[in-house]
């Protein structure tokens, strides 16, 4: 397997957390590279064919400041022949009505440039109304509800990564 | 219930990348990306600095900060024309103001409250910025209430072909306010060009959004309405809030129906300096808002993309720094506002009658019924001014108009375009009147503003509202409106049909209030009503309209100006001031009392109530020494009180008797006759008052 860069804030808590959890997981299947979102340029994220992101929901269902403020590079970038996987923290209690639209914000951008998003996920388990990361009732990738459901999250990453196992290149 | 996925237009409101938006932070020229810099730069100083006055004791005593709405109140005054559109911003608004064009002296100058502040002399609350000369308007505290306002532009704007849009801007708690549904209903229904802005800061001081709403993003609590297009847009982007405007306003424009922009925004502060959100939010939260900061997220852009340098950045900065500086030296030397000016602007200056000075004539043609005398004279202004309209409940379906008839005809003679039906919303007949006639002063709207006049309550927020702005806006904006009230008992009416308004109306300045009891006088006051500037409350006796003891020849021109009563019947032996129902009865006990005591009552007939005929009454107080005042609403703190007290204050020593007062009790007004009719003054319960009076 291709070496996997795993893009997260390092400013984040929670979703550092649980990305240092996804890379424990890798074990030593691939070689995960730590990045910084908050310092990237387009050179940085040309640079690895295998990513994993996390994007957290904010607020209403938007994307986090570093997120945002990367898109307008995103608009002129070519993503053929490169395979994202996401991850996302979000509140299904709190936000039902934009659980984690944040990994639908950005999986779809990510596609429209030519990318494959990979690990998909199903909804069973979670309650919620309506999210912009739904698919054909499938998740584009993977949320994670620490404030209603922490007890379930290391199965979910567990089981996530074994599935990006199969389906990174 | 089973989770959905977002449709398709939800999508494409989320996804950046499916069309190429007209501003990003690539396309965008240097030199408006420069400027909004500067703009945002120079509201955050102004926002910042604005509780340092307070903390001198200099002003600026309400201020509710905006830092966290950056984005869209960049964007509505980005998109805002003041050659063609109005913009209605609510008191958080400082950057959408400085965005629309306000500079920093005029945001200074409404800061600390001084005379020159554009938006009123310093008469409304400080924060409250506008520009009226710029159709920027001077709106109310009350939350949300200038939607009836935008929504009554937008119907002038549609009426007189204007193109232009109109920017009603609030907070999303301000849209749990009834009247905000009744606004947008009406705004869908009549298909206006309106952009309701709700600026979502998930707050109403320090009530969550959670306890407003079922639904998190309240526009979707419009999603059934016909006629209605929803953005939502992040708030505090402004590349995303500046697309959302522009598309908002150009659908408006193009379709003529109303959109709503739904602005997810942060909160930055307290709600205003007296709140201290420290008491309701978590340190996690306020971190987060923090980072939210719109202005760093716009200025990190800005050097990310290489569209400015720091070195660049700094230089604006340092300029927006001694703008401010100057603005704040310029602040401080405004003159404050002369404490003599409190009585300029109250009400504006009435229209003269040459003709009819005194409001007098000596006609003598066929009597007519008073409900004729406001029907003809209404005709014949309608066609003496092709700038007016009535609207209300009922006033026009074929053969209808009005729920006494009193507009029938109207709407065949001149038309739907100037005589139409309202929705059963008082509060929305009365405010967008108040908003039409901010279209142009040409303009002369009359409404019935209720059924009757005891169902006008649910418009009272409008209607003070509307009696403050000619002063608040320091004479800038006159709601030149004639509401008209179907007034009074003696019908059987019981609550809601038969009861008297007027004696808490009057304790309002701001608004002229007349009560005629005879046709001729009806067909004057009306006239004058439609040919002043400023409001005026026509109170219409409806048990007289069709009653031939309230006929009378009425001249075709006939004119009866404010402030002039009318001696109904002459005597010296005592005054009776009266007005409507009460006035008939007021005069058959003066002619009873005449031929059984061979005294000589003498009758006044008010008409107006505000302004007061002070003179008239105290003339004939000088000459009768004895006062009986009578008029149907209740005695206790009823318009009597006031006249009472004024006669105690200004003629005590011409008294040779108590002033007495008759009227109803204090109670509501029965439905069955004999409730009616033992709560209601009556001939007899005058005759016993003017009697004991002339006996004393």
């Amino acid at each position: 397997m291709k070496k996997i860069g795993l893009f997260y804030s390092f400013n984040t808590n929670k979703t550092a957390k649980n990305a240092e959890k996804i890379k424990k997981a890798f074990n030593d299947s691939a070689e995960v590279e730590n990045v910084n979102v908050e310092e990237i340029d387009e050179e940085t994220f040309l640079s690895y064919d295998n990513m994993v992101l996390g994007v957290p929901t904010w607020f209403d269902g938007e994307l986090p400041n570093y997120w945002d403020e990367f898109m307008p590079a995103i608009e002129d970038l070519k993503l053929k022949g490169k395979t994202v996987a996401l991850f996302g923290l979000g509140d299904q209690v709190g936000y039902p009505e934009n659980f984690v639209d944040a990994i639908g914000i950005l999986a779809r951008a990510l596609e429209e440039r030519g990318a494959k998003v990979i690990g998909l996920t199903s909804t069973e388990g979670f309650t919620f109304e309506r999210s912009a990361a739904l698919r054909d009732n499938k998740f584009l990738g993977l949320p994670l509800d620490i404030e209603n459901q922490a007890a379930l999250t290391d199965d979910r990453i567990k089981d996530w990564v074994e599935q990006l196992k199969t389906e990174f290149n | 219930m089973e989770a959905l996925e977002l449709t398709s237009v939800e999508k494409e409101n989320n996804n950046e990348m499916t069309e190429t938006k007209k501003f990003n932070i690539k396309n965008t020229s240097k030199e408006l990306l420069g400027r909004w810099y500067h703009l945002m730069t120079l509201g955050r100083a102004l926002d910042e600095k604005a509780p340092n006055y307070l903390k001198q004791a200099i002003g600026w005593s309400y201020h509710a900060p905006y830092a966290g709405h950056d984005g869209i109140q960049l964007a509505i005054g980005q998109v805002f024309d003041k050659e063609t559109d109005h913009l209605f911003p609510y008191y958080r608004d400082m950057l959408t103001s400085i965005s629309a064009g306000l500079t920093a002296e005029e945001v200074i100058y409404n800061g600390i409250s001084k005379d020159t502040d554009v938006a009123g002399g310093g008469r409304h609350m400080s924060n409250h910025f506008a520009k009226p000369e710029w159709n920027i308007h001077n709106v109310s505290s009350c939350t949300g209430n200038h939607t009836l306002h935008a929504v009554g532009v937008g119907r002038a704007m549609k009426k007189y072909k204007h193109e232009g849009v109109v920017f009603s801007s609030q907070g999303e708690s301000s849209v749990s306010e009834g009247y905000v549904y009744e606004a947008i209903n009406g705004a869908t229904n009549e298909q206006l060009p309106v952009v309701f802005v709700f600026q979502d800061n998930g707050y109403g001081i320090s009530v969550p959004k959670k306890d407003q709403t079922a639904n998190r993003k309240v526009a979707d609590n419009f999603r059934g309405l016909k006629y209605l297009k929803i953005i939502h847009c992040n708030g505090k982007d402004v590349f995303d809030s500046m697309n959302a405007m522009l598309e908002a306003k150009e659908y408006a424009m193009a379709n003529s129906i109303p959109v709503i922009v739904q602005a997810n925004c942060v909160r930055m502060g307290s709600h205003s300096n007296s709140d201290r959100h420290e008491l309701y939010r978590d340190n996690a939260e306020l971190n987060y808002v923090k980072e939210y900061d719109p202005l760093a997220k716009y200025r990190r852009m800005l050097v990310r993309y290489k569209r400015f340098t720091e070195e660049e950045l700094q230089a604006i900065e340092a300029e927006v720094k001694l703008e401010v500086k100057k603005a704040h030296k310029a602040g401080l030397t405004a003159p404050d506002p002369d404490p003599a000016s409190i009585y300029d602007f109250v009400l504006p200056e009435a229209y003269v009658s040459e003709k009819y000075p005194e409001g007098l004539h000596d006609y003598t043609g066929n009597e007519k019924k008073l409900i004729e005398g406001l029907n003809e004279t209404l005709k014949a202004e309608f066609r003496h001014n092709p700038d007016t309209y009535i609207w209300g409940q009922d006033i026009a379906n074929k053969d209808k108009g009005g729920i006494f008839n009193v507009s029938k005809g109207m709407q065949q003679e001149f038309g739907k375009e100037r005589v139409f039906n309202a929705p059963i919303a008082e509060d929305f007949i009365m405010g967008t009147a108040n908003g039409m006639s901010r279209f142009n002063d040409k303009i002369r709207i009359v409404v019935e503003g209720a059924e009757f006049a005891d169902y006008f309550w649910p418009a009272m927020e409008q209607f003070v509202d509307t009696t403050h702005d000619y002063w608040r806006s320091k004479g800038q904006f006159s709601p030149n409106i004639t509401v008209r009230l179907a007034s009074g008992g003696y019908i059987g009416g019981g609550l809601y049909h038969s009861q008297n308004i007027e004696g808490a109306l009057t304790t309002l300045p701001g608004v002229r209030i007349v009560y005629p009891s005879y046709a001729d006088d009806a067909a004057g006051l009306i006239r004058t009503s439609m040919r002043s500037k400023g409001m005026t409350v026509f109170m219409e006796p409806k048990a007289l309209y069709n009653d031939p003891k309230a006929a009378a020849p009425v001249p075709d021109d006939f004119e009866v100006p404010f402030g002039k009563a009318r001696v109904r019947r002459e005597g010296a032996d005592l005054t009776v001031i009266t007005y409507g129902n009460t006035t008939h009865m007021c005069v058959e006990v003066a002619d009873k009392l005449a031929e059984e005591t061979g005294k000589q009552v003498e009758v006044i007939d008010l008409r107006s109530l505000i302004p007061l005929d002070k003179e008239t009454v105290l003339k004939s107080v000088e000459k009768t020494n004895k006062v009986l005042v009578v008029h149907e609403d209740k005695v206790f703190s009823g318009f009597g009180a006031e006249i009472s007290a004024m006669i105690t204050e200004e003629a005590f020593e011409k008294l040779d008797a108590p002033v007495k007062r008759v009227g109803s009790t204090f109670t509501p007004v029965g439905f069955n006759r004999i409730l009616e009719r033992a709560i209601l003054p009556n001939n007899d319960k005058i005759y016993a008052a003017a009697k004991d009076l002339l006996d004393y």
